[in-house]
């Protein structure tokens, strides 16, 4: 009971208490209008080089933006502890670690599913995408699969920017890294042929993937295979996540190196 | 019966290194073969300069660092050995502005702790409205902490280390930095945890404090005991001669260095007090050193000289000042 009452309300107070993106005067611009101008803009040089179609540019850019409260949400609720000087008191809890700090991620979830369907949304309606109403439930499982898995990779960063100190380095890099080599913009066929192999080991790929198949007339259980493949990658980043924190704070203890308090 | 912590030969070294290419090592014993211990129910005082390692010793006993060598022990439980046994049964507290979770309100940051350390639900609202009364803060629980002054927030920080009703707790120098009201306010709380029966270890630089509040004392420095007793047995414990105290107006280093050179003289210390100086001259035993002092400063404009019967202060900068 006791794991369940810190992952859940644990999780949602240090989630409030620490990613200071929720005011409204951050969350709007950043997290709902930035990701709109970034389909825009991309929907536009699409057009103007007679590339993709808009549905392309939407779905790649409307799936992606859940990196950016993934990222930034999920690194701040857990490197925000050392800055806050909370850490140490966290680590002289009984807290079980992992419900401490996986428990952050429910509500990262959240807000980067919330923020993917608004892009989705706003995006498809201003370049007047046609997406059949029956293709929405499906979207928003694959978008929420995709928060999901990005949220896996960015426990991972959150973990090593206890230790490394620069979060918004870290979050700013993989965003690019997202950006590019997930097929967001770009067609994994189109890139050089070593990146797709890096594709390969990152999430959201095979949610944009699966996305366009679905919004092209394919149903749920035809890319099954995909969803699972990135929930099983997802699942690798997660235990990784939980195996840098465990180590750092095992180090922490034998050399000093979080200085937590 | 074993004593409620028990600190045995305990040492702590850190290794640091610098440099890109031609990194060099060096290692710094924080703290040295420590040994002392508190028995249940005392407030126990743990004093030294900075750098002593007071802060170093805390973070040991209440399962942050691990020892290098020796044994630590808190309710009887190996720190090193069973840390997680040890958290759920003490507070900790350190001063300062930080720790607390600014952007959440009082009662939010206690909410939060209390899931950490378990606290039942059912009792959690009980519990934290008794603790904010405690610190006096009842009413104020729905503000967010970054409006907080520091004295409130040091209240707080108490209120947070006392959620789950420790049987030992740990403060690392609450009262720093914060007003003279408050920090009696907070020495008032700590008599009272005290009387309800809390074993407190308590670090501090104010010596007024620790003489006041504390049972006994450790003095530390550079990570060894100097000494450990009753504030009354260190006073004694230290052979202080006659104390003078010289309030001056922009006394020149050479006239303290002068005094200091002085036959008679032990230690002298030289402060700011508002737009006045103050020289502390500790004599050695039996010396006579007024007239000398003052002849010393004799150029000088004196506001005032006073002798006194030594205090813990005198006796602290005996043992630490001669270390």
């Amino acid at each position: 009971m006791s794991a369940a009452r810190i992952v859940f309300i644990g999780g949602l107070l240090s989630y409030r208490a620490l990613f200071n993106w929720l005011n409204p005067w951050i969350f709007i611009p950043t997290l709902v209008l930035l990701p709109i101008f970034q389909i825009l803009l991309f929907a536009f040089m699409g057009r103007q080089a007679n590339l993709e179609s808009d549905q392309f540019f939407v779905i790649g850019n409307a799936v992606q933006s859940a990196s950016t409260p993934c990222l930034w949400g999920m690194t701040s609720a857990i490197a925000g502890e050392r800055s806050s000087r909370t850490l140490g008191l966290l680590l002289a809890s009984p807290a079980p670690r992992v419900a401490t700090f996986v428990g952050r991620a429910i509500p990262v979830i959240a807000n980067a599913w919330i923020v993917s369907l608004i892009s989705f949304a706003v995006g498809a309606w201003l370049l007047r995408v046609d997406l059949p109403p029956s293709r929405w439930p499906a979207i928003a499982v694959l978008v929420l699969v995709g928060s999901v898995s990005c949220t896996g990779l960015a426990l991972v960063l959150a973990a090593i920017s206890l230790r490394v100190r620069d979060t918004a380095t870290l979050a700013n890099s993989m965003y690019g890294v997202l950006l590019i080599f997930c097929g967001v913009n770009v067609p994994l066929a189109a890139l050089p042929g070593w990146m797709p192999a890096v594709s390969a080991w990152l999430p959201l790929t095979r949610t944009i993937e699966a996305t366009r198949e679905v919004a092209a007339g394919a149903s749920l259980g035809h890319v099954g295979g995909l969803v699972l493949h990135e929930l099983a990658l997802t699942s690798g980043y997660l235990l990784l996540g939980i195996c840098i924190l465990r180590y750092f704070e095992a180090s922490s203890r034998a050399k000093a190196t979080l200085e937590v308090v | 019966m074993t004593s409620t912590v028990e600190v045995t030969d305990l040492c702590r070294s850190f290794k640091t290194s610098t440099g890109l290419l031609w990194r060099s090592h060096r290692t710094t014993e924080a703290v040295r073969d420590l040994s002392f211990s508190v028995e249940r129910g005392e407030l126990f005082g743990l004093l030294g300069p900075n750098g002593a390692g007071k802060t170093t010793t805390i973070k040991m006993l209440i399962t942050l660092l691990l020892p290098t060598s020796g044994v630590a022990r808190v309710l009887g439980i190996d720190v090193a050995r069973d840390p997680q046994a040890v958290r759920s049964r003490i507070g900790y507290v350190f001063g300062g502005e930080r720790g607390l979770y600014e952007r959440l309100s009082a009662a939010d940051n206690l909410r939060y702790f209390a899931e950490l350390y378990g606290v039942s639900p059912r009792s959690q609202r009980t519990r934290i409205a008794e603790l904010l009364e405690l610190v006096d803060l009842s009413g104020r629980e729905k503000e967010r902490v970054e409006g907080f002054s520091r004295g409130m927030r040091q209240r707080l920080h108490i209120a947070r280390g006392l959620l789950h009703d420790p049987e030992v707790l740990f403060l690392d120098e609450p009262t720093i930095g914060i007003d003279p009201v408050g920090a009696r306010q907070l020495r008032e709380l700590v008599v009272r945890l005290r009387e309800a029966g809390k074993t407190i270890l308590l670090t501090t630089h104010y010596m007024l404090e620790a003489d006041l509040l504390c049972d006994r004392i450790a003095v530390i420095d550079k990570g060894q005991l100097l000494a450990l007793g009753t504030p009354t047995e260190l006073k004694s414990s230290v052979d202080i001669g006659q104390v003078i105290e010289v309030e001056t107006f922009g006394l020149p280093q050479t006239a303290i260095d002068r005094i200091e050179t002085l036959d008679g003289v032990r230690t002298v210390t030289a402060s700011v007090r508002g737009h006045l100086q103050l020289l502390v001259v500790q004599g050695h035993p039996g010396a006579e050193v007024t007239g000398s002092v003052l002849a010393a400063v004799d150029d000088q404009v004196v506001h005032r000289v006073l002798t006194r019967e030594p205090t813990l202060e005198d006796a602290y900068v005996a043992l630490v000042g001669g270390s």
